[in-house]
């Protein structure tokens, strides 16, 4: 009796998902990561020019997916030279010590239509801080993206320090946009 | 009265002269502290309230250049000698294009460092060349040589004015100070 249930439940194990979800790879030349910092209220963008993304991840069940983002700082660009020169210093991202940055995710949910969260921590100028990023997954004909925006307080991580932590001069809040395109890692 | 005469300056070009004579004494204040402070949030805020002064000079010496074309322009006093006629004119000249070049120099400086600005945080100005370090490194050369030359001119200017009157013991300095109604010689 025990062997013939046994039998049933074989043909079942194999109609369940699978816990592995599909693995992307991030397309550099297709892909942007902002970060809008304001200087006397008005936004002045800038960009890091090296990143990567990885993500295992299906939208049907995106419980078994998982986000890696890993950012080179030093490669900040502000469009204005005086400024990058002063953002590699100790007061600001100190490039010195801290040149990467990194978002891990190991909780993604659904939220609404093709929004979802990723719950996980950022670890910036060595602060590990636990983050939500809301992102759209979008697949199309002609491709997968990966997009979204956040605002970081640049205080939690010491990004401004001394006179600069209070200062609203440059301001607290930084908004942080991305606009990852994706290719499935066959 | 408003309007100027041949013998004396009216409200409006008094107004204006010392109006003026206010914001650019401040500017070079403003100029030379910030140039000169460390890297800081103050040195930031000095530098916006340099720029946004800076652009209102400009407003105001167009309405200035305009309300001249627009009026007699007081004469000297008959006896005058040529060299002083010449050498007010000179002055005056260039002490105009130095209230224009100043500005239109920082304002190629701020846009060839491609540094946000907003006149009294409000009004954005639009770029008038495109970013470039060179050109920023050259045109903040030529602001603050500039600078030294409307110093020179200053010094010259009033110096002259404060010779007329307690020298030459002539009316050129009473005739722009405020209040003096009566356009006598």
């Amino acid at each position: 009796m025990n062997k013939l249930v046994l039998l049933f439940c074989l043909p079942i194990a194999f109609m369940l998902p699978s816990a592995q979800a599909t693995d992307w790879k991030m397309d550099p030349a297709g892909s942007t990561l902002m970060f809008i910092p304001t200087f006397e209220k008005i936004p002045v963008p800038g960009i890091f020019r090296t990143f990567d993304v990885r993500v295992s991840f299906d939208p049907e069940t995106p419980a078994n997916g998982v986000l890696k983002v890993s950012i080179d700082v030093t490669s900040a660009d502000l469009y204005i030279a005086d400024v990058n020169k002063e953002i590699s210093g100790k007061d600001w991202f100190d490039y010195r010590n801290f040149p990467q940055a990194e978002f891990h995710a190991t909780n993604l949910q659904h939220k609404q239509g093709s929004q979802y969260l990723a719950s996980g921590t950022l670890y910036l100028k060595g602060v590990k801080q636990p983050l939500g990023v809301l992102f759209n997954w979008n697949s199309s004909a002609n491709g997968t993206t990966l997009e979204g925006e956040l605002t970081l307080s640049r205080a939690t991580f010491g990004i401004g320090t001394g006179e600069w932590a209070t200062s609203e001069i440059i301001g607290s809040d930084v908004k942080v946009t991305f606009m990852i395109k994706l290719h499935r890692v066959d | 009265m408003l309007r100027n005469t041949v013998y004396c300056w009216g409200t409006l070009a008094k107004l204006l002269h010392w109006g003026m004579a206010a914001l650019i004494l401040a500017q070079i204040g403003l100029g030379l502290i910030a140039a000169s402070w460390r890297v800081s949030p103050l040195k930031l805020e000095l530098f916006f309230w340099h720029k946004s002064i800076g652009m209102l000079i400009v407003l105001f010496v167009l309405i200035r250049l305009l309300w001249r074309a627009c009026n007699p322009t007081p004469v000297l006093p008959e006896g005058t000698p040529g060299w002083e006629r010449i050498a007010a004119r000179t002055s005056h000249l260039l002490l105009y294009l130095l209230m224009l070049a100043l500005p239109l120099t920082g304002w190629i400086v701020n846009s060839a460092s491609n540094i946000p600005f907003r006149i009294f945080w409000l009004i954005p100005l639009p770029a008038i060349v495109a970013p470039d370090d060179l050109t920023a490194d050259l045109f903040a050369l030529v602001h603050r040589g500039l600078f030294v030359v409307i110093t020179v001119i200053l010094t010259v200017h009033i110096g002259a004015a404060l010779w007329h009157h307690f020298v030459k013991r002539n009316n050129v300095l009473v005739r722009m100070l405020p209040g003096r109604r009566s356009p006598h010689e």
